[in-house]
C-alpha cells in the first residue's frame, strides 16, 4: 500500500429510516467518548511528536492507538453525516462501512515533524471547506461539503431509505481527506494530506458515464507572471462571460419552452449553450489556476487543457423541465458548497504556484472536480442535459481520452479527474 | 505584390508625393481642429496680476511645500525611468509570454498587453510605496500600506479592462486595414471615449451618495442647485464620494449623465464660502462641456499616438500580430511621455476655464482665493513650483489660480 491513509467504503447505500430521523440524537454518546478519548490523544499525540522528533518513527503502540482513535472519529462522523448507516463500535476498530486503512508506523522526516503545525495548516484551510461550518450573522449555515450532502442526504434517506451514491461519495471524500488530515497532525505520517479525489479511496467502484464531463490535459506547469495577475488577467473574460451569459440565459427560456412543448431542446439552441458551458469551463478552469494557458474567446471544443465534454441532445421528461429550478436546488446547494473548495484550491494553489511554478496536482484535481460539478449543475439548469448532476468525486473514464503530452508523470494527474 | 504596392498597403512606407500632401494636409486639419478646441471663454490677451507666494503663504510653507513636492517629483521620475526601462526589457523579451496563450491572435495580444500593465505597475510599485511612505509622514494621506497595495492591484482591473478593449479596437482594425488602422484609429477611440464617458458615470457613483440626501448638506444642496441653474446646467445631481482620501472633486459624463461628484472629506473640511467655488467650478466644467472637448483632444492626440505605433511595430509584423504588443506598449509610453507637457497645457487651459466659470457664476474671488491657499496648505501643494513641474502638472499652479481670480477681481472693478 503506497498511501499511508485510505479510506475504504463498503457501505451499501441502504439507510434505516428511524435510525436516520434520531441522528444526531443517537450520536451522543460517541460525541461524549469521542470527546473523552480526545482528551487522552491530546497528551500521546505531544508525546508522540517528541518522540518521534528523537526516534524518527512513531512507536507501534502509540501509532496503533492514534490510528484507531482517527478511525473511530471518522466512524462517528460518517455515522453523524449519513456516510454510513450502521450503528459504529466504540473501539475504532476495523471493519465499519466507512473505514480508515493505514500503513504502519514508518520513518519520518524530522524537520516536518518539527513544523508540523505549521506546515498544517493549508491543509486544514481546505479541511475548512469539506468538513467546517460557516458562520453567518451568529447563525451557524451548513455550508461544507459534507454538511450540505448530510442535510440533503437526511431528506433523501428518510423518503427513499436511501442515501444517494454521489452525496454518499462526495461525503466520503470529505471524510477520507480528515482522515489524513489527522493523521497527518498526529504525527502518524509525514506523507502531506492529498486532495485529490482520485487517491483518497481504496477501490471505490466507478459511478455511470454522465453526459457532461470534463477532460483535463493539463501539465501543471504555471506561469508565475500570469499567476501573480491571474485573478486580473480573467476581467475580460468575465465581461465578455456575463454579456454572453445574458444571451444564453434568454437562449435557456427559449429552450425552456422548446423542452416543455417537444421534449427537446432545438439543436441550435443546445450548441449555442453547450459552447457557453464550454467557455465559462475554460474560464472558470483559468481563473482558478486548474489550467495555465489564457483561454480563447470562442468557447472552441478542443482549444483548452481543461475541456468540458458536453454529449449529444437528448430527449427530457417534460415534469422535470418543468420543474427543472426547484429540481436543481439540492444540486445549486451542494455546487456552492464545492464552490468554496474551489476558492480555498485556488487560493492555496495561487501561493503554491507562484514559489513552485507549478501547481499541487491534489489542489488541481480537487478544483477540477469542483468545476466538474458546478458545470453539471448549470447544464442541468440550462437544459443543456435532462441528467441530474453527480456529486461523487469520482467518474468513468472517457472512453475518448488518450494519453496527452501534457500528461505528468504521475498517472493519476489527468484524464479521469473529472470525466 | 511589388515593393510599391507593399508600402502602399502598409500604410507607412517611404513617403510619396501624395502621401506627402495628405499628411501636410492633414496636419493642417489637425491643427485647425487644436486650435478649435484650444479656444476658451477667457478673454483673450488677459494679463495676470503678479502675486507674491510668499505673502499669500509665508516662507516657512512655502519651503516645506518645495520640499514636499521635490521628493515625490522626484520619486515619480525615477519611477518612470524604471518603469520604462521594465518595458524596454518587456518589448525585447515579452513576445515570449504568447507560449501561455491558448486564444487566438486577438486574445493573444490582450493578455500580453495586460502583463505589459501589471509589470509596469511591479515596477513603480517601490516608488508608489516611498510616495506613500513620504505622504503618510506629512499627514497628508492616512491610508495603510497593505491596503494601498491591495487597492492598488485590484484597481488595475479597470486598465485591464481598458487595454483590452483598446488593443481588440486596434488589432481587430489592423487585421483588416493592416498598416491603414492608424488612420481609423481616431474616430474609433473617440466613439470609444464618447460611450465611457456617458457611461461612466453610473460606475464612478456606485459607492456615492446624492448630496441632497445626506444629513447637514441641505445648504450646500441648495448652492449647488441654484449655482447650477446660474450655469446654465439646471438640475445637475451632486454625489458625494465617501473615499477618506484628500479632499477633490470631479465633473462627469455627458447629457443626461452629467454629474458633480465632491468628496466627503472636502464637504467636512472646507467652508461653504470654498464648497460653492469647487461646486461653480465643476460645474463650470459641465457648462463649457469639457467632457466633449477632452473627447476631442483624444482624438488628436490618438491619431498621432497610433501612427507611432504603427510605425514603431512594422519589424514585428504590425499590431495584427500580438508579438507586436510589448513594442506597441514600449511605444505608447514614450509617445505619452513626450506628449505630456502638451497633454498637460490642454487640461491646464479647461481647468483655467472652470475656474473662470466658477468666479463669474460666484462673483467671489476672494472665496476663490481662500480655497486655493485652502487647498495648497491641505495637500502641501508647492503654489509656485519650477517651471519644469508647472509644465507637466494637469492644473495651473495655485499662484496661477489666485492670480487669475485677482485678474478677474479687476476686471469685474473696471466694468
Amino acid at each position: 500500500m503506497n498511501d499511508p491513509v485510505k479510506l475504504v467504503v463498503t457501505d451499501d447505500l441502504q439507510r434505516t429510516r428511524a435510525s436516520v430521523c434520531f441522528r444526531i440524537v443517537l450520536a451522543i454518546p460517541h460525541f461524549v467518548w469521542l470527546a473523552i478519548w480526545g482528551i487522552a490523544v491530546f497528551f500521546v499525540v505531544i508525546a508522540n511528536g517528541l518522540i518521534t522528533l528523537i526516534k524518527g518513527r512513531s512507536p507501534d503502540a502509540v501509532h496503533q492507538f492514534l490510528s484507531e482513535y482517527v478511525r473511530y472519529a471518522v466512524h462517528v462522523q460518517a455515522y453523524v453525516n449519513l456516510i454510513a448507516d450502521r450503528y459504529p463500535g466504540f473501539s475504532g476498530h476495523p471493519g465499519y462501512p466507512i473505514d480508515v486503512r493505514f500503513a504502519p508506523s514508518q520513518q519520518q522526516n524530522r524537520w516536518t515533524v518539527l513544523f508540523r503545525l505549521v506546515l498544517a495548516i493549508p491543509a486544514l484551510l481546505v479541511t475548512a471547506a469539506l468538513i467546517g461550518g460557516t458562520r453567518v450573522r451568529a447563525q451557524w449555515t451548513p455550508g461544507s461539503l459534507l454538511a450540505t450532502v448530510a442535510v440533503l442526504g437526511w431528506f433523501s434517506s428518510l423518503v427513499r431509505a436511501r442515501m444517494p451514491r454521489g452525496m454518499r461519495d462526495a461525503g466520503a471524500y470529505a471524510l477520507a481527506y480528515v482522515a489524513q488530515v489527522l493523521a497527518y497532525l498526529f504525527v502518524l505520517t509525514d506523507r502531506y494530506p492529498n486532495s485529490d479525489p482520485l487517491v483518497a479511496f481504496d477501490d471505490l467502484p466507478l459511478p455511470e458515464d454522465h453526459p457532461i464531463s470534463l477532460e483535463v490535459d493539463d501539465d501543471l506547469r504555471r506561469s508565475r507572471l500570469t499567476v501573480f495577475f491571474r485573478a486580473l488577467l480573467a476581467v475580460p473574460h468575465l465581461i465578455w462571460l456575463a454579456l454572453w451569459g445574458i444571451a444564453a440565459l434568454l437562449a435557456a427560456i427559449v429552450a425552456w419552452f422548446a423542452a416543455l412543448l417537444t421534449a427537446r431542446v432545438p439543436d441550435g439552441l443546445h450548441h449555442f449553450l453547450a459552447a457557453y458551458l464550454r467557455y465559462q469551463t475554460h474560464v472558470t478552469a483559468y481563473l482558478f489556476l486548474i489550467a495555465n494557458p489564457f483561454p480563447g474567446f470562442t468557447g472552441a471544443a478542443g482549444s483548452f487543457p481543461v475541456e468540458l465534454v458536453v454529449g449529444p441532445r437528448e430527449a427530457h421528461n417534460r415534469w422535470s423541465v418543468l420543474f427543472r429550478a426547484l429540481l436543481a436546488l439540492p444540486a445549486l446547494a451542494i455546487a456552492s458548497a464545492y464552490g468554496l473548495l474551489l476558492a480555498t484550491a485556488a487560493l492555496l494553489g495561487w501561493f503554491a504556484a507562484l514559489v513552485l511554478g507549478r501547481m499541487p496536482i491534489g489542489l488541481r484535481n480537487a478544483a477540477a472536480l469542483a468545476l466538474r460539478y458546478s458545470e453539471q449543475v448549470n447544464a442541468y439548469l440550462l437544459l443543456v442535459t435532462p441528467r441530474y448532476p453527480y456529486s461523487g468525486p469520482t467518474a468513468a473514464p472517457q472512453p475518448s481520452a488518450a494519453p496527452s503530452p501534457y500528461l505528468p508523470p504521475d498517472p493519476h494527474a489527468a484524464v479521469t479527474v473529472g470525466a | 505584390m511589388s515593393a510599391g504596392a507593399r508600402r502602399a498597403r502598409d500604410g507607412l512606407g517611404r513617403p510619396r508625393p501624395l502621401a506627402v500632401v495628405a499628411l501636410v494636409a492633414g496636419a493642417l486639419l489637425w491643427a485647425l481642429a487644436a486650435r478649435a478646441l484650444w479656444h476658451t471663454t477667457i478673454p483673450d490677451g488677459m494679463r495676470l496680476p503678479h502675486a507674491d507666494p510668499h505673502t499669500a503663504f509665508g516662507a516657512g510653507f512655502l519651503r516645506r511645500s518645495a520640499s514636499y513636492e521635490r521628493f515625490l517629483a522626484i520619486d515619480a521620475l525615477l519611477g518612470v525611468v524604471v518603469a520604462f526601462a521594465a518595458l524596454v526589457v518587456y518589448a525585447r523579451r515579452g513576445q515570449r509570454l504568447t507560449a501561455e496563450s491558448a486564444a487566438g491572435p486577438i486574445g493573444t495580444g490582450m493578455l500580453l498587453g495586460m502583463l505589459g500593465l501589471g509589470i509596469v505597475w511591479l515596477a513603480e510599485l517601490p516608488f508608489d510605496l516611498a510616495a506613500l511612505w513620504w505622504e503618510r509622514r506629512h499627514d497628508v494621506v492616512h491610508v495603510g500600506y497593505v491596503e494601498h497595495v491591495v487597492n492598488g492591484f485590484f484597481g488595475l482591473s479597470g486598465p485591464f479592462a481598458a487595454i483590452s478593449l483598446a488593443l481588440l479596437l486596434a488589432m481587430g482594425l489592423a487585421r483588416v486595414l493592416r498598416g491603414w488602422w492608424w488612420v481609423a484609429a481616431a474616430p474609433c477611440f473617440a466613439a470609444l471615449a464618447l460611450l465611457l464617458g456617458f457611461v461612466s458615470p453610473y460606475l464612478l457613483t456606485i459607492d456615492s451618495a446624492p448630496l441632497d440626501q445626506r444629513p447637514g448638506t441641505a445648504r450646500t444642496a441648495a448652492d449647488a442647485r441654484a449655482l447650477a441653474r446660474r450655469e446654465g446646467v439646471p438640475d445637475t445631481p451632486v454625489f458625494v464620494d465617501l473615499v477618506p482620501d484628500q479632499p477633490n472633486a470631479a465633473a462627469v459624463g455627458l447629457g443626461p449623465t452629467r454629474r458633480v461628484v465632491v468628496r466627503e472629506s472636502l464637504l467636512r473640511r472646507f467652508d461653504r464660502r470654498e464648497v460653492r467655488v469647487v461646486l461653480a467650478h465643476e460645474l463650470g466644467h459641465l457648462q463649457h462641456r469639457h467632457t466633449l472637448k477632452s473627447v476631442g483632444w483624444l482624438a488628436l492626440f490618438v491619431l498621432p499616438a497610433a501612427g507611432v505605433v504603427a510605425l514603431a511595430t512594422r519589424r514585428r509584423g504590425g499590431l495584427a500580430r500580438p508579438e507586436a504588443v510589448p513594442v506597441a506598449l514600449l511605444a505608447l509610453v514614450a509617445f505619452g511621455v513626450a506628449a505630456q507637457p502638451l497633454l498637460a497645457a490642454t487640461t491646464r487651459r479647461l481647468e483655467a476655464e472652470a475656474d473662470w466659470a466658477a468666479l463669474q457664476t460666484t462673483h467671489d474671488p476672494a472665496g476663490a482665493r481662500a480655497l486655493f491657499r485652502h487647498l495648497a496648505t491641505a495637500t502641501i501643494t508647492d503654489p509656485d513650483p519650477p517651471v519644469w513641474r508647472a509644465l507637466l502638472g494637469d492644473h495651473p499652479t495655485i499662484m496661477q489660480r489666485i492670480e487669475l481670480a485677482s485678474a478677474w477681481e479687476a476686471r469685474a472693478g473696471q466694468r
